[in-house]
Parts: structure tokens; sequence; C-alpha cells
């Protein structure tokens, strides 16, 4: 274990979920699982069943106390059939409780668990080539790269072995255990592959006349504060990126703030030593020769969404983009997903940023069998403009710091507005319950975030919007537009805006 | 320092749909020291509002003496929030159990009250009922079974059950896989079929899952164990049985092991203890799988002793063995014996003849303490039966009372005396479908 050495005497005291976090590690829980899952759990204390087990990946759900949730890892998104199918059947055993959610982190998170289904499931992960260790809480999270990776026509690097090195990197013995917080890190491989929403993103750039990675670092969303990830001047070299992340986790598990969790990510430390400091120190950490560089890069619009047919660069074969309602999956439409993506693919599917999913490496004269399937009825590959680009946080059936049921209230909204109103081209539009900005709105060209509003003499749900993120070449948050609207208004109030801003057109009523 | 960090006042809580209320009630959270008793007051007094955002952030932080005080306040009120107590009862512990355990344990009854104060409202009763599950103190499981099996509203007995999922390992486990069992024939679907996946989690499910197959079930709980079933797959089992002189493996075996191959969608062999060679490992196994290894065996004799160790440590060299007792040692089958010599007693002109079981010689102090036990489990009387000629003839002209030969398949003994024991017990319906059942179940 590599917990930071603190000494008494020099440190002020730890927080309540420092002193839990420092022994035992969550880790250690694995030798007992079996034997846990025997005796019912009961010997668990609370920091164990609410804290420590998120080392493990599963996540005590205080709104619905005795059902967990299970947060995996996929590097790059990338998930076979098989491993579908084996997660499909721990949800389906969940009956009405069981529902798996696409993250924006190109991961997966089952939720209705039982205590008794961890031991099997945890043993069932390992043998299917999957694992959820440390995918929650002061851990480095779901390392996402380019969905495409591999196939797509326009990528510069294909981020798949690299997000795989990085993560055997950090999982491996050397790797953080106790981080002062969450940690994001994301590889980018293709002109689309925006990612300053990381503490750490590496993205293709040139330095003389090769090709390699300019590092940037600190990019998070938060209640206090939102910040796009700053350039580093770094340059690396793809095969220094595993050892160059942990060097910076090492780093940051050592230097990080311990004492005030809402100042404990990456860029509150960049901020106490300063950039040129810090990098200086990352250097000195990292022991390797490394480049400077000015921070220019090959990434130059927003993300593509993926959906529909598209051609591979492999001839002859097309990945199919299916949307995903809100991410959200039950255990029939995940066997169906597995079941098409063997039938016509070759078995393995990608999970993308946007909550949506693409079956790969589907030769051309099978795709229009594919598209007669009736799955795709309701996964379209050609939802509408509005439904496209819609992503949605988990919301207040599952999260008690959400003020709406954010899921719920986005479909809603979005198919009345498609009753309405016809959309050109889509509206990325983010949704999230609570100023925790899970949903990510200030990435989106609309925001929704939720809030509570008086309406008619009455407390009501209602959401905050706002508006003006860019992922494209000149990033941008998006800002503040309107402070607080009843989710009964909604509908309201984004039609004006999409016609007005969007270039949205009113559909003709029916009959006329 | 922390200490002089100003604590927050209910007073001071920006209103429900101010833009600065989350946050302050995030810095609420984070506060090292939080005194509940003003915030207690307050919701009391009605000058706060339960509002479930408040109660995120307090129930964090409440000890337990101060969520009970918080629930009764709960219950006192006349339209009570259903979403309260999962937010406040959040941890284990015995004070709250107990609160829990107070309130559902009169049972449904205490729906009907005429008293307002100590009715129990419907909503109430599902709010509270996974939560006593959750807690997972043994003193529930009665509790919670009353509302299972009572005849009230859906909702109820599915929050009843949902108790039982939140505590599963915690019942006691015979009880639990007859509710469940029970539950999985119920005729409202939305009952039956968590009922499945919950026996689908208990150790050995297959145990509990394959009588379900002889069940009349609603087709949507059909396909359901179907699905739980593939998802235990069955070990390959290796039935290890006496044979015939030479290796020869009797019909009524062979036929067995065909059926039962068929049921558990997995290999199963035959090995004769007479036979010089054991079947191909290949044939059996699949890397990294366990072997389930079944003795067919009827008594313990020197077969079980001295053979079966050595027949287990071959095929250990192959695989992880799982190794169960010998057939005659198995309780189900000790009393599917006694139904089979109960009802050869009703059947002979001799009804008050002790029936008799007639069993090849055994020697030790092992085998006569197994055959006490098989007398007083089955009521009849175990009788040493020397296969020689001259004995089974002796007994042909001699047996009088009703007899069961201890044997599975034909062997001298039945053959000589088919008139007076009838057909070797794998011959025998009854028998034959219990064991069939049993080795189904096995893992």
């Amino acid at each position: 274990m590599t917990s930071p050495t603190i000494s008494a005497a020099s440190q002020p005291e730890l927080s309540k979920i420092e002193q839990a976090k420092v022994e035992p590690c969550g880790l250690e829980l694995v030798p007992r699982l079996e034997e846990l899952g025997r005796q019912g759990w009961e010997s668990l204390d609370e920091a164990t069943l609410t804290i420590r087990l998120k080392w493990l990946g599963i996540f005590f759900r205080p709104v619905t106390p005795g059902r967990f949730m299970v947060r995996l890892r996929l590097p790059n998104g990338v998930i076979s059939a098989e491993q579908l199918e084996l997660l499909a059947e721990v949800i389906d055993r969940c009956g009405d409780q069981g529902s798996a959610d696409i993250t924006t982190r190109q991961n997966l998170q089952l939720r209705g668990l039982l205590l008794e289904d961890m031991a099997p499931l945890l043993q069932a992960l390992e043998v299917g080539g999957l694992t959820s260790r440390q995918s929650g809480h002061d851990n480095p999270r779901n390392i996402t790269g380019n969905p495409l990776a591999g196939i797509d026509p326009e990528e510069i690097f294909d981020t798949r072995p690299l997000v795989e090195a990085i993560q055997a990197r950090l999982l491996g013995p050397a790797g953080p255990r106790n981080l002062p917080r969450k940690f994001n890190v994301a590889v980018g491989g293709a002109p689309d592959s925006f990612l300053l929403h990381n503490d750490l993103a590496f993205l293709p750039a040139e330095h003389n006349g090769q090709l390699g990675f300019t590092v940037l670092v600190g990019g998070f969303f938060s209640a206090q504060r939102n910040e796009l990830a700053i350039p580093l001047g770094l340059w690396l070299r793809p095969e220094q990126l595993a050892d160059f992340t942990l060097a910076l986790l090492c780093h940051f598990e050592r230097h990080g703030n311990r004492q005030q969790r809402n100042k404990s990510r990456l860029m509150y430390l960049i901020d106490q030593l300063g950039i040129d400091a810090y990098r200086a120190e990352l250097v000195e950490a990292f022991a390797e020769p490394v480049l400077p560089h000015d921070g220019s890069h090959l990434v130059n619009r927003a993300p593509r969404s993926g959906l529909g047919v598209h051609a591979q660069k492999q001839q002859g074969l097309h990945w199919l983009g299916l949307h995903v309602p809100m991410g959200r999956l039950d255990a029939a439409s995940m066997l169906e997903l597995a079941g098409l993506a063997r039938t016509y693919g070759s078995g393995e599917l990608r999970l993308t940023e946007a909550q949506n999913a693409l079956i790969v490496d589907v030769p051309g004269d099978r795709l229009e069998a594919l598209l007669a399937e009736p799955l795709l009825q309701r996964f379209r590959p050609d939802p509408s403009t509005l439904q496209a680009e819609a992503v949605s946080c988990t919301g207040s059936a599952y999260c008690s710091f959400a003020l709406i049921p954010t899921k719920g209230a986005a479909q809603q909204v979005l198919e009345e507005l498609e009753r309405r109103i016809e959309l050109p081209e889509a509206v990325r539009m983010h949704w999230t319950g609570c100023p925790n900005a899970c949903g990510q709105p200030y990435m989106g060209q609309i925001g929704l975030m939720g809030a509570k509003a008086r309406k008619d003499g009455q407390m009501v749900e209602a959401a905050k919007i706002f508006l003006g993120g860019s992922m494209g070449a000149e990033p941008k948050l998006a800002e503040l537009h309107e402070k607080g609207v009843p989710l009964s208004d909604l509908a309201d109030v984004l039609e004006l805006l999409l016609l007005e801003q969007f270039g949205a057109r009113r559909r003709e009523p029916v009959g006329s | 320092m922390r200490s002089a960090l100003p604590q927050r006042e209910p007073a001071q809580l920006p209103s429900s749909g101010s833009p600065q209320r989350w946050g302050w009630l995030q810095q609420l959270r984070s506060q090292p020291e939080l005194d509940p008793e003003p915030w207690l007051l307050a919701l009391e007094n009605g000058s706060l509002s339960a509002d479930q955002d408040l109660l995120a952030v307090l129930a964090e932080r409440l000890d337990p003496p101060a969520q009970r005080r918080l629930l009764r306040w709960w219950r006192q009120q006349p339209d009570p929030d259903p979403g309260l107590p999962s937010q406040v009862l959040r941890h284990r512990d015995g004070a709250s159990a107990a609160w829990l355990l107070e309130q559902l344990a009169p049972g449904p009854a205490a729906l009907g009250l005429a008293l307002p104060l100590s009715a129990l409202p419907q909503a109430v009763a599902t709010a509270l009922l996974p939560l006593l599950g959750h807690q997972r103190q043994l003193p529930a499981w009665p509790v919670l079974l009353g509302w299972l099996q009572a005849p009230i509203p859906t909702p109820l007995r599915l929050a009843a059950l949902e108790g039982v999922a939140r505590g599963l390992s915690v019942w006691p486990r015979p009880q639990l896989v007859a509710a469940l069992t029970a539950l999985a024939g119920d005729l409202d679907p939305q009952l039956a079929a968590p009922a499945v996946d919950l026996l689908a989690r208990l150790p050995g499910a297959r145990r509990a899952l394959v009588p379900l197959q002889r069940c009349r079930l609603d087709p949507r709980v059909v396909e359901r164990l179907g699905r739980r079933l593939a998802a235990t797959p069955a070990q390959p089992l290796l039935l290890v049985v006496h044979g015939r002189a030479g290796g020869q493996l009797p019909d009524e075996l062979v036929a067995l092991a065909a059926e039962l191959e068929c049921g558990r969608g997995a290999p199963v062999r035959l090995q004769a203890l007479s036979a010089a060679v054991p079947p191909a490992a290949t044939e059996l196994l699949q890397p990294g799988q366990v072997l389930g290894l079944v003795p067919l065996l009827l008594l313990p004799g020197g077969h079980v002793r001295h053979d079966l160790p050595a027949i287990v440590r071959h095929w250990s060299a192959f695989a992880r063995v799982q190794h169960w007792p010998f057939l005659g040692a198995w309780p189900q089958w000790q009393g599917a014996l006694a139904n089979e010599l109960a009802g050869l007693s009703l059947q002979n002109c001799q009804p008050a003849a002790r029936p008799l079981l007639l069993h090849h010689p055994l020697e030790g102090p092992l085998a006569a303490r197994y055959l006490t036990t098989l007398e007083r489990r089955t009521g009849a009387h175990c009788v040493a039966t020397p296969y020689s000629a001259d004995h089974l003839a002796e007994l042909k002209l001699t047996l009088v009372a009703p007899a069961l030969p201890l044997a599975l398949a034909a062997n001298r003994l039945t053959d000589q005396l088919a008139e007076q024991v009838g057909p070797p017990l794998l011959q025998r319906s009854a028998l034959r479908q219990l064991l069939l059942a049993e080795l189904e179940a096995l893992p």
C-alpha cells in the first residue's frame, strides 16, 4: 500500500473521510468477500460499508439502503458481447430494481444489487476479464479514449493500448490507493477528442514532426468551480503515457489537499504551486527525459455522435451507432445488444461519453438485416436531433443530492419538444440533477441543472438553464441563462430558445 | 481552526427554491461538528419543513437516538412522507432495528386498527418493511414472513419481500427456502419472479431451483427460472456404482445416467467399482471445472471405506472433486425408503409384520451403527442376506414379511427372489424419481 505518510506534528487534522480512508484500504476486503457474503456482512462497520467498499467498486446507496450499485471499469469504453451478457444476468436477477447506466466516462454502473451478489459478481467479473476495482471515491476513475479507436478513418492514435497500459500501471502494485480526491484521466486519439474536463488529458500533438501527446491538466466540474484543463507544457511519446500518469498521480497522492474536500481536485494543487513549479516537480518525479511543448494539439472540433452507419477504416466494415435514451439499459436490452453485436459484428461494442453504444465490425452485406432488427426501434441509429446528443446524470431516483428526477424529466421534455419542433442540427443538451454537475451541464450547448422554483405559490421542481458550452476548436463552458424554470414550463422555455437560437422550426399541426 | 467555524443554524437555511440553498446545505454537510438538536426542534415545531435535500444532509449526521426521535415525529404526522425513513434509517443498529420491529410486529392486522394514532398506514408499512430487512436482525424474520404470507395488497407483500431480499443471508435457511419456494408458485408473477431470483442467490441454488421446474408456474416465471438455471450451470457428475462382474453396468443405472445428463445439461458418467479402467477425464471435464462425485452405494461397506478414497484420489489429479456422501446416508433417500416400505406393508396380507430391508452382509462398528440408524428411520428390520445360492434358496422358501432388497439395480438377490422382494430399487418409480430429482439438483 502506498498511503502517504502524514506526520501528526506537521499536518492539520484529517477530515472524517480521510481518517476512514487511511486504514484499512478497501482493497484489503477482497480476500474477505466470500466470507462476508456467507456471514451477511454484519461484521462490516459503516465506514467500510459506505466508503471502503468503493475501492472494490461497490457503492452503498443512501436512497435505497440495502440495494447497492457496482461501477465497473471499461477502459476506452470497450466491452464484448460475452461481458455484456454477464452483466445482463446480474441485473436481470435484480428484477424491477435492476438496471445499468452508461456513464459519461464510457463506463457502466449496475444498480439494484444485494450484498449477497457481490462475492459471486466480483469472481465472475474476474473470469470474464472485467473489473470494478477502484472505480469510486478517491481513485483514478475509468480512463476514457476515442470510442472509435482502431476503426476510425480519422484516427490519429489508437487509444486502446494506451488506455489499457495506463490502467495497468495505476491498478498495479505501484499505483495510488489513497488519493486526496477522485481523478479523471483521458487519452485523445482523433480530431474530435474533446477531453478538457479531465484532471489529466493527453491530446495528440506534433513535436518536431513527430506525433505524440501534449499534456493538459486540472480540468474538472464541481459545485464550487468549473475549469477546463490547461496546458502543462510537456510533450510525451505514446509509450511514456502510462509511467507519466503514474508519476503524476503519485505526486498528487503525496501533495494534494486532504483538509478541505471541496478544494482537493488537482487544479487546486496547481493553483497552490503555480503551473511552472508544478511542471518542474512532475518532471523531477517522472525521472525520464521529456520535451517542453506549447500545448497546441490536433483536436479541433466537437465530438462526433457516432450514431448511424459509418464506414470503418477497415475496408468493407462498418460501425452502427445506437442512441440509448438517457444511457439507461435493462437486462433484456443488454442481451439484445450483445446478440446483435455477435450476430452482425465481431461481438465487440463500444460505449461513448454521450451514453450511447456502438456495434462494430459489421460487414456491408449485413447492414440491411441489422437495421431491420426490432431493438433499433428503441435504440435508434437515427434519433431526433433533440435526443441524439442528450446526456443525463442519474437523478433523484438513485441520488439523494439530485433535486429532480433527471433522466425521466429530460426524456419527457425532449419527447414533448419533438412533437412541437423540428431541429435541423443536433444540439448537445446536458442534464444534471444538482450543482455537483455529474451530467456535465457546462459542456452542453444547452445545459440544464436541477433546482427548485416557486410556481403559483408552491415550491416545485425546476431547472436552471445554461447556454453556450462548446467542445469545438475554441472550447467554452456554458453560462447561466435562466435561474429556475419549473419543469412544467421547461418545454415552453426550451422551445423558444431552440426556435430563436438554434434554428428550430415549429412543426405543422397535423392535418393542416 | 475548525472549532472556530460558526455553526449553521436552522433559521439561516435559505428557503426552498433559493439559489443559495444547495450550496448552503453542502457547507452544512461538510461542517465538522453538527449539533442535531436545533434541527430536530425546528422540524418538530414546524418552523422547518422536512424537505428531501435537508434530510439528505441531516441524515448523515444523526446518531441513533436522534434518528429515532425524528422517526417518532414522522410517525405522528397526519400524512407522513414515505420517503423519509429510508433516508434516516440508512445504517444498521440495534435500536433502529428494534424501533422498526415495534412498528411492524403487530403484522397486517395493525393496518385495520380503529384508533387513528396506532393504526399503521399502508404507505408507512410499505416504507418500513424493506428497512426492517436491511437491519439484518434475525427476530425480523417471522415478522417479514407474516407480512409476506398475509392476504394483503401486493405492494405490501412486495415490500415484505424486499425486506427479505435485503437481509437474505441472515434468515434461517430452511424456512427461507420453503417460503420462497411457495412464493415462486404464487399466482402473481410480481411476487413469484423475485422469489425465484432470491432462491438463485442462495448457496447451492440448483437444489432449490430444479424442483421448481416440476411446479405449475406463471409462464414469465418459468422463463425467469430458465435464465437463473442457465446461469448456474451444473458440474459434471461421476456416479460411482457397484456394477456387475467385469465392470458391466446395469441397464437401470445406464438409463438413469442418460436421463440425468439430459436434465442437468452437463456430462454424467458412471464408474463401476468392478471396472478395470475409469472413464476418460476428457469425456467428463473441461479445464477449471469442479467434478461432483456421487457414490450411488447404499451401505457403508468396504467399497465406501476403501475403494472410494482411491477413486477420489484418481480424479483429484484432474479436477477439484466435490465428494458427496454415499447415497444410503442421504436423509431424503432414507425417507423415500421408509415410504416405499410403508406402501409394502399396506399391500401385505400380514400388515402387522415388520418390513425387512435385505442387505449384503456388513462388518465393523460403523456398519452396525448405520444399520441401527436406518432401522430407526425406516421402521424396517435390516437383515444381512448373503448372496450364496443356498442362502437365497432358503430365503425364497421362508420369507413371509414384506421386504425390500437394498439393491439399486438387478443382482443375484433380486433375480432369485423376484417374487418375494419385487424389483430392485431403481425399478420403483417413487425411488427412481426421488433419486433423479436429488441428483438433478446437485451443483
